[in-house]
């Protein structure tokens, strides 16, 4: 089968800095991939690029086989690309469910100025159904900016989710988690993997051998190996400049 | 302590039921201002400054952009209908759609040159296009009236059902104004909550993120500035009319910092708080003009106690105080 998603020598240079280095990288639609690397290895810069949000300075992203590399990001979100961020990218002052409904509102209307948001059922039962999903359903009505560390990373998971894409990105879902959130996340990413293409950044070895049987590990820029847990674990150089002797 | 928290206990309530119903209770407002002001016409320039810090706020408070050169859009309006009833037809609804219209049509074109810059340098920039507009309008003597301004424009009879309303009685004028106040006041209520106003929201919470989402913010911001102008242009030209006369002060940067001060004053973050500021700016004006030619300094260091203790604006910090939890 075609591959969705495909980076070709995917480059980005910050000055003399090489954030990205020619990462050629491709997933097939329902696949999960992990992408793991030190920080600084580029993992936010690579994923940046792929939605458009910045340029890269050389090479391509083909998404659905169509060209998006010069596409603007909203163009490229509107084709079916998501990204929860690692840091966390919320609307502060919104309450959960309009964090999620503003985001779902996004498929259908931007300039309609003159019908009441509230009165659009479709739009708060698709929110709703995400809140349940992520957990927060409980919240809706709360301030997103009062919600812990932990639910916010997922609020910011269901934004992205809102804008029903066909690949997400997922970058550091877990990070700053307690064992227990971790343990949550793991079992939204595992449920949503069913319907979707997700590109995972994880730190925590353990989630990533859980749910991934592909993992890609960037070092500096550049892509070192690609390659099933098994052979992850099993490779000298990933295990020199990573993993480090941590036992996984 | 029983008794404080049985005294204390119904003004929250009251904050509460107001910012829940707000136009309700700033409609009834409306109907008592003019009773409880020195004099009428006091009452008329608060709903009009109000309307145009309304219009204003429609940019900073709910898209959070920061405009130093709101002038433009006033004052526009206010020539705008000013000439019109001089030049071209004397009727006053005519005379302030056009207001309106140009001032949302400046509002456009300036817009267009500023919406891509953000904070400081959209700010900078829209005051110097204000400044522009001021000194084209100080040049061109002919359309404006240059520094002597805009002098006689007619006071045109409004009739309904071929009976002469009087609406330059003092009071009068007053409701006269009101109406077109309120109108503005559910339309933009309509306005911010549909889900064009979601999507404000959000732009004012977090451009980027909305972006990645998909919203073109650059477009969403356009247009919110674009109704924000036409609010400001419609203000103007009430303005016009109810003085009978356009100053050039209308088009300069003290007029942008007007509006300003009296949105922060008020509180940005509902349609009560512009017209509190322009009410409590005016009032004070009014009060310490009467007093000592210095009041711009009194009504500066007001300005500057009021950002400094409360910066969430009159409206905004009795509205944190009523929902303070009591221990
Ligand atoms: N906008 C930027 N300007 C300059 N350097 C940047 C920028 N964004 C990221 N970098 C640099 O690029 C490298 C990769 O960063 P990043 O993609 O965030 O790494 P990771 O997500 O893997 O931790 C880092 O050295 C970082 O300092
Ligand atoms: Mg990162």
């Amino acid at each position: 089968m075609e591959a969705l998603l495909k980076t070709i020598n995917l480059t980005k240079n910050f000055g003399g800095l090489s954030a990205v280095s020619n990462v050629s990288f491709s997933i097939r639609k329902g696949d999960l991939q992990t992408i793991i690397g030190p920080n600084g290895a580029g993992k936010s810069t690579f994923f940046k690029l792929i939605t458009g949000e910045i340029k890269p300075s050389s090479g391509q992203v083909l998404f659905l086989d169509q060209d998006i590399t010069s596409l603007p990001q909203t163009k490229v979100s509107h084709l079916g690309i998501a990204v929860a961020y690692q840091i966390t990218n919320i609307f502060p002052m919104l309450t959960v469910l309009e964090n999620v409904r503003v985001a779902a509102q996004s498929r259908k209307t931007t300039f309609n100025l003159w019908s009441k948001a509230l009165n659009h059922k479709a739009l708060a039962e698709e929110s709703l159904a995400i809140l349940e999903l992520i957990g927060l359903a409980d919240f809706q009505g709360d301030t997103a900016a009062n919600l812990s560390h932990g639910d916010r990373k997922r609020l910011e998971i269901g934004i992205a989710l809102a804008t029903k894409p066909k690949l997400l990105l997922l970058d550091e879902p877990t990070a700053g988690l307690s064992p227990h959130e971790t343990r949550q996340t793991i079992e939204l990413i595992k449920k949503i993997a069913e319907g979707l293409t997700i590109v995972l950044v994880e730190h925590k070895m353990k989630v990533v051998m859980e749910v991934s049987n592909t993992i890609t590990v960037l070092h500096y820029g550049k892509l070192l190996a690609q390659g099933t847990p098994d052979d992850i674990r099993n490779n000298e150089e990933v295990r020199r400049v990573y993993l480090g002797g941590v036992k996984c | 302590m029983e008794e404080q928290v049985q005294k204390q206990s119904w003004w929250p309530k009251l904050v509460k039921v107001v910012s829940d119903h707000p136009l309700v209770f700033i409609i009834l407002f409306f109907f008592i201002i003019p009773f409880i002001m020195p004099y009428k016409a006091l009452a008329t320039q608060i709903i009009i400054w109000g309307l145009f810090a309304l219009g204003y706020n429609v940019c900073l408070g709910y898209t959070g952009m920061l405009s130093f050169g709101h002038a433009a859009y006033f004052g526009v309006g206010s020539y705008t209908t000013g000439i019109v009833l001089i030049r071209l037809w004397p009727n006053i609804w005519f005379g302030i759609f056009c207001g309106m219209l140009m001032g949302a049509i400046t509002a456009f074109v300036l817009g267009y040159l500023c919406i891509k810059r953000r904070g400081i340098y959209f700010a900078m920039l829209t005051m110097a296009f204000a400044q522009l507009i001021y000194f084209l309008a100080f040049q061109w003597v002919d359309l404006t009236g240059g520094d002597n301004g805009l002098r006689n424009i007619p006071a045109t009879p409004v009739t309904l059902f071929g009976y002469d309303l009087h609406i330059y009685e003092p009071l009068r004028f007053y409701f006269f104004v009101l109406f077109f106040v309120i109108l503005s006041l559910l339309a933009l209520n309509r306005i911010l909550e549909s889900p064009f106003g979601q999507v404000l929201q959000a732009v004012r919470e977090n451009e980027p993120r909305a972006k990645s989402c998909g919203y073109e913010t650059t477009n969403v911001r356009w247009l919110a500035f674009v109704i924000s102008g036409s609010i400001s242009g419609l203000a103007g030209g009430l303005h016009a009319i109810y003085l009978h006369f356009v100053g050039i002060d209308s088009l300069y940067w003290t007029t942008s910092g007007q509006v300003v001060m009296m949105t922060l004053l008020g509180g940005m973050g509902s349609f009560i708080g512009p017209f509190i500021g322009a009410g409590i700016f005016l009032y004070l004006e009014d009060m310490l003009s009467a007093l000592t030619s210095n009041w711009m300094i009194f009504l500066g260091v007001i300005f500057v106690l009021c950002v400094l203790f409360f910066p969430a604006g009159v409206w905004g910090t009795i509205k944190n105080l009523s929902t303070r939890k009591k221990d």
